[in-house]
């Protein structure tokens, strides 16, 4: 089959998004989740952007990058003790997006379906490229922490300005900002990860950082 | 005196420069920094910059303007771009070189995406490089360079803000990845054929790659541009070196590429990120003292999507004629409704049925036709790859539509009249376009194929004035009813093999025209256009839902030799099973709703969320039971299975919206039985997701399912300001109001929607939710409730509407 996405797609993710917790589709959604996930790994156009930046630290909860300085309490904890980052920006281009809204007018099941494919599939590119990453990092000696994301706690949203302009995202990779600062193609992920010498236990961030957990309909167990 | 640059970059070697960012940055311009700020700032590096690219033999030199643009600069721009060019001036006069080097005022991208995958609306795209461009045109720049756009809609609005500001030579490259696309989907075959139509002196690439991984693009290029190609790429791909961006490819190296690029029909060549004064240098050396390769490819028939060039001629391809009003009572109510989504499913309904080409007709007396058109052309390319043929006789709504389209539209039409070509062939000019050609004048429809030729003719002569291409031409050949005149067939189709044979154009029939007054009118249709396609027919416009119609297409292509080993006509046919090969074409017969749901009830059928076992069941009922009882007795408790399950959390999103299409598809039928009943709505609820934010899957789940219980759902779309959801909530006396954001930074628009509602018009509900709601939130910003899924959407709106429901 063609494809531009040799990655693997975690299957319980699709149907967590979907709000299946621990019960499985029936035929007709797995059905539709197969074709529908057969069109986005034919078209969408997966493309990263990563760069290395030292930091120093101002305070505690204040950072400087590129002599920007960066306020947030979560980051800092979640970066602690690091010197250098790693800038990453992620997409799978405007493929799901033309999807989705196609599907909002004929048949909005599938603008769900797409909805949740796509987003296991950016989550699955961002492993892929997070372990790229790893390779890169352990050759010199550093261990990563978890990825952490603008928006993420107090992390505050405008940073995704600076990273825009850092990595030159929208010529690079083609994520755009809107005003509100939300990312265009949506299927974007941009991230902080922390580059330490020291190799701390960590998880993988998401639901454990998210200050909606408790409530959310859609979080891990 | 400077040779003139259009006739120059017809034959002559031009020369570009590198460039520009990679050696800024190597001079100390930091990450994130705006370099065009250095025009001021260290003005001697960029004068230093032009010269090392003037002393190296550019003929071409960018302005450090690559990023000048209002966004980026609203307080100083014009003072950026006039010490840009300025430093260009002298640079040129610093190093001798007023006679034969050109100053090219660099455009690109703005860095936001266009409405409406984006938040950049295309006229305030135009208009924010209108600025840099009369500014840079005004202070003495002899061309314009746009270069490393991604996506062809911002191209667009860029080449139209230079065309319609300046005099001078534009010119331009885009940046395609290493599958030959732009980051928006454009293909080589798709970007030329849009710019080209709008009138551009040269095009190409740039960027994004290295001259090595970019030769599979420059031999699509010079297989098919017929202005002359740009190639300015990258030296090498991009490394990260110690954090460091790194580019490997060295001027010799470089310069044999290039000299090979060269050979493949390119004159205009330079660099782009990584490359230097020596790249350029050494390019140069190689290729000076040879004679340059100019390409003289033939100019082909072809319109373009976003996505995908057509070329017209090849092979016969359908036009789909469903978006038309006429003779359509719910069409014309959709138009007047603004429902903009019957419009558009009927689109893509015909993409689906296999039309190639979609006819976009919005024309109704009492409607504004000119916002119409743009509306729906925007809406519509948005979400089909199809390319559309832009139909109607007012001038304003054909040019509406055509500064939209993002790429090269079928118009529909001109004809003979010096009046209508006067009106139409300037914007196929400025827009370019491939036209329809009626074959009618002043003196009416010819009788004959000599006089539809001869005003055929008289169309190509006149065309050619404006510039406007043979090839550019389809020549409508009329096809008249033969139930008035049974020769007429006879003429028309002379008329198409006449224009085949001896005007070598292409031709283009309303088939079905051919049988008005004539019973079960699809037999005479479907033969008539296999007759036609025989003849030499281009294009048809049909209504591609109509079986006898495809069955006459895939048999034609099948029989002519020009559908290999049969394929589409197997892949089309093989699986219909023989009792349905009907006059109804059912691709999804056999795959969705198996045979044997078939006789599942209609309860079962919502709850299954099968929508066409549910059409079968509804359909039954309707022979033997009130439409009302069907309703209250099988839908809404069927419904409220459904939802209820959905709540209790046995049932899940996916299978709600299933239930609700399927539904929905019932309601469908049991309105058309009810046509003259009128009929009982439980209210209006305005459903917005607020300004700032542009993902709406969430409200528009929320609208599916209030649809389906009854509600008057008035959907204001996304990114929508307060005062238009206050406004509609006043003057259509609206008492439930749905708002939805994703992110904390559009809650503040949803906070400032609510206070403005509670001042105007106090008393009305608000329900929000949205990724980021919860109950605290929604009670801080003054929300009446906080709708954690669909479903309490629903039951809020029951609750306040029709609290006897409950």
């Amino acid at each position: 089959m063609e494809t531009t996405f040799p990655y693997e797609i975690p299957d319980r993710e699709i149907y967590r998004y979907l709000g299946y917790r621990n019960a499985l589709p029936d035929e007709a959604v797995l059905q539709k989740i197969a074709l529908c996930k057969e069109r986005l790994i034919k078209d969408v156009s997966p493309k990263a952007i990563w760069q290395y930046y030292d930091i120093t630290w101002q305070d505690d909860t204040t950072l400087l990058l590129e002599g920007i300085p960066v306020r947030s309490q979560n980051l800092s904890r979640n970066i602690a003790d690091c010197h250098r980052i790693c800038l990453l920006a992620v997409t799978l281009g405007p493929a799901p997006d033309r999807y989705i809204q196609k599907a909002e007018v004929t048949a909005m099941s599938d603008a769900v379906i797409y909805q949740a494919i796509s987003a296991a599939m950016i989550e699955a590119y961002c492993y892929h490229i997070n372990g790229l990453i790893r390779k890169e990092a352990e050759e010199e000696g550093y261990f990563l922490r978890p990825r952490f994301s603008p928006g993420y706690g107090d992390f505050p949203l405008e940073f995704q300005r600076n990273i825009g302009d850092l990595l030159q995202m929208a010529k690079n990779i083609g994520i755009t900002l809107t005003d509100s600062l939300l990312m265009m193609p949506s299927k974007s992920v941009t991230a902080i990860i922390g580059l330490s010498k020291t190799n701390s236990e960590c998880k993988e961030a998401g639901c454990e950082v998210c200050n909606k957990s408790a409530t959310c309909a859609f979080r891990r167990i | 005196m400077r040779q003139d640059l259009r006739e120059k970059i017809k034959t002559d070697w031009v020369f570009c420069d590198g460039g520009m960012g990679t050696i800024l940055q190597a001079k100390g311009l930091k990450g994130g920094e705006l370099p065009e700020t250095w025009n001021l700032l260290r003005p001697q590096d960029i004068l230093d910059l032009h010269c090392s690219y003037l002393n190296a033999g550019a003929t071409i030199f960018n302005t450090n303007t690559f990023g000048a643009n209002r966004l980026k600069y609203p307080d100083n721009l014009e003072e950026i771009v006039v010490a840009a060019v300025d430093l260009a001036k002298k640079a040129r006069i610093q190093c001798g070189r007023e006679e034969n080097a050109y100053i090219a005022l660099d455009i690109g991208p703005t860095g936001k995406l266009l409405e409406p995958l984006g938040d950049l609306p295309f006229d305030r795209a135009v208009e924010l490089f209108a600025e840099v461009v009369r500014i840079g045109a005004r202070e003495g720049a002899d061309l314009v360079l746009i270069e490393t756009m991604s996506d062809s809609y911002e191209a667009k609005a860029a080449v139209l803000a230079a065309k319609e500001n300046c005099d001078l030579p534009v010119l331009i490259t885009t940046i395609y990845d290493e599958k030959g696309k732009l980051l928006t989907g454009g293909t080589v075959a798709s970007t030329v054929t849009m710019l080209e139509g709008l009138g551009v002196d040269a095009l190409g690439v740039n960027c994004g790659l290295g001259p090595k991984q970019m030769m599979p693009i420059i031999r699509e290029l010079t297989e098919i541009a017929t202005v002359p190609v740009i190639v300015n790429p990258n030296a090498g791909l991009p490394r990260n070196e110690n954090g460091a961006t790194v580019f490997d490819v060295g001027p010799e190296e470089f310069a044999t590429y290039m000299e090979q690029i060269a050979s493949m029909g390119v004159h205009i060549l330079g660099g782009c990120c990584g490359t230097t004064p020596e790249h350029i240098a050494a390019t140069i050396a190689k290729v000076k003292d040879k004679k340059p390769v100019v390409l003289s490819n033939p100019h082909v028939c072809r319109i373009s999507s976003y996505c995908e060039a057509l070329e017209i001629g090849k092979h016969p391809l359908i036009i789909g004629e469903r978006i038309n009003p006429t003779g359509k009572k719910v069409f014309k109510q959709a138009l007047r409704d603004q429902n903009f989504e019957y419009i558009l499913s009927e689109g893509l309904r015909q993409e689906e049925s296999g039309a190639h080409i979609l006819d976009v007709n919005v024309g109704l007396p009492e409607i504004d036709e000119p916002a119409m058109m743009e509306e729906v052309v925007t809406r519509l390319q948005s979400i089909t790859s199809l390319p559309l043929q832009i139909d109607t006789t007012d001038i304003e709504a054909l040019e509406r539509g055509l500064r939209y389209y993002n790429g090269k539209a079928l118009i529909n039409s001109v004809n003979g009249k010096q009046e209508s070509m006067d009106a139409v062939f300037p914007l196929v000019q400025k827009y370019g376009g491939v036209v329809i050609a009626l074959a009618l004048d002043e003196d009416g429809i010819p009788s004959t194929s000599e006089g539809r030729i001869a005003v055929a003719k008289k169309i190509y002569a006149e065309a050619a004035k404006y510039g406007i291409p043979a090839e550019d031409i389809v020549v409508d050949g009329l096809a008249m009813t033969i139930s008035s005149d049974t020769d007429s067939a006879n003429v028309t189709l002379d008329t198409i093999r006449r224009i085949r044979d001896e005007l070598h154009g292409h031709s283009i029939l309303g088939v079905s025209n051919i049988s008005f007054g004539l019973p079960h009118r699809e037999i005479i249709n479907s033969f008539f256009f296999a007759m036609a396609m025989q003849n030499g027919l281009s294009l048809a416009i049909i209504n591609p839902g109509n079986e006898p119609m495809m069955r006459a297409y895939y048999a034609y292509m099948a029989l002519s030799n020009q559908d290999p080993q049969c394929n589409a006509f197997i892949e089309r046919y093989a699986a219909v099973p023989a009792d349905t090969v009907t006059a109804v074409y059912a691709p999804g017969a056999t795959s969705t709703a198996t045979s044997s749901n078939k006789e599942l009830s209609l309860i079962g059928s919502i709850e299954k969320g099968m929508q066409e076992s549910a059409i079968a069941a509804v359909q039954k009922e309707l022979e033997k039971r009130d439409p009302l009882a069907i309703i209250n007795e099988d839908m809404i408790p069927a419904l409220d299975t459904v939802g209820k399950g959905f709540e209790k959390g046995s049932v899940f999103l996916p299978q709600l919206l299933m239930s609700a299409e399927a539904a929905k598809a019932a309601f469908e039928v049991i309105k058309d039985a009810m046509k003259d009943t009128k009929q009982e709505s439980k209210g209006k609820v305005i459903l917005a997701t607020v300004k700032g934010d542009i993902h709406d899957i969430g409200k528009n789940i929320v609208k599916v399912l209030l649809d389906n219980y009854g509600f008057d759902v008035i959907d204001l779309g996304k990114d929508v300001p307060p005062e238009v959801i206050v406004d509609t909530a006043i003057d259509q006396q609206v008492e439930v109001v749905g708002l939805s954001a994703l992110m904390t930074t559009t809650v503040v628009s949803m906070e400032e929607t609510i206070r403005l509602l509670k001042e105007k018009k106090p008393g009305t509900k608000t329900v929000v939710g949205g990724a980021v709601m919860t109950q605290e939130y929604a009670d801080s910003i003054g929300a009446d409730c906080y709708a954690k899924d669909a479903m309490a959407t629903v039951k809020y709106a029951n609750s306040i509407l029709c609290p006897d429901s409950l």
